[in-house]
């Protein structure tokens, strides 16, 4: 599935400009460390941290977007940096549980 | 260290998680970084000849080997204590004149930091710093961009320097068991 559509299917808000990638999986941990050892190239990376520190792991990974839950508040020199790295951030609502109940709904695997 | 004519194809493996501990001399301003894996490192403040230690920040993190799925080389990066993304903070840095030279290509610049103090600990290696950057670039497979990976040797200044590393501050750091 490509980003866009997920984004259209499950209503996340944007907060970054969009560069429609293939999302490969989920990643979902709130450790930097995790993100580094583990993710894959692609993955959607669902965590509530937002520090702009979130940019240098997701860029060294090439995860296909952010996704920030629990409406936790994004900075601004957070989506600026996302925005300078074409790092992709999105922000839901729902619990972490919730979002990767309706990542699983959509056919995310 | 490798197999001779072997196209390597690196995996991550042994990651074990800890804690880089940061401190700070009393006496000479000095400030020192190591990884530890155990799950009470000193925290107090200690003396270790004229230098009196104290904790001034504990950081998750993790250290890992490579090995290379063709030939099992293993390649071991106890040196490594980050990786830090160069955002472009100094004109005169030697990292920020390879990024401003790069970024428009969409080559990011990655500085791969050591321990400190920098003139008492074993640095990584040049050979190493390639296969890490190339270990990462594969992993990237189909990205339209790829990083760079730099010693922290050619950073003007380290104490003034706004990269962000990669690590895990507040989220499981350590407190000494009496300010708990």
């Amino acid at each position: 599935m490509k980003l866009q559509e997920l984004i259209n299917k499950i209503a996340l808000k944007v907060l970054t400009v969009v560069e429609d990638k293939d999302i490969t999986g989920v990643f979902i941990s709130d450790m930097l460390s995790d993100v580094m050892s583990s993710a894959q190239s692609g993955n959607l990376w669902v965590t509530v941290q937002s520090h702009k520190n979130i940019i240098s792991a997701a860029n060294l990974i090439d995860i296909s977007a952010i996704i920030v839950t629990h409406n936790k508040d994004v900075p601004k020199d957070t989506i600026e940096l996302a925005n300078r790295y074409k790092v992709v951030i999105l922000s839901s609502p729902l619990t972490t549980f919730e979002l990767a109940s309706k990542l699983l709904e959509s056919g995310i695997k | 260290m490798e197999e001779i004519n072997c196209a390597h194809s690196w995996t991550i493996v042994r990651v074990q998680t800890g804690f880089i501990i940061t401190e700070n001399c009393s006496q000479c301003n000095k400030t020192s970084t190591y990884f530890c894996s155990e799950d009470y490192p000193p925290l107090e403040e200690h003396r270790e000849g004229d230098h009196y230690w104290n904790v001034m920040e504990t950081a998750q993190s993790i250290q890992f080997d490579l090995e290379c799925d063709r030939c099992h080389t293993i390649v071991t990066f106890k040196e490594l204590a980050g990786l830090m993304l160069c955002t472009g903070c100094d004109e005169i840095c030697k990292v920020e004149k390879i990024r401003e030279k790069l970024e428009k290509d969409h080559v990011w610049i990655y500085v791969a930091c050591g321990f400190l103090p920098i003139d008492e600990v074993e640095l990584l290696s040049q050979e190493k710093i390639s296969i890490l950057e190339d270990y990462f670039n594969k992993r990237r497979k189909s990205s339209k961009s790829k990083i760079k990976i730099i010693s922290y040797e050619m950073v003007n200044n380290l104490k003034n320097c706004y990269g962000e590393i990669i690590k895990d501050v507040g989220m499981l750091n350590l407190k000494p068991t009496e300010l708990l």
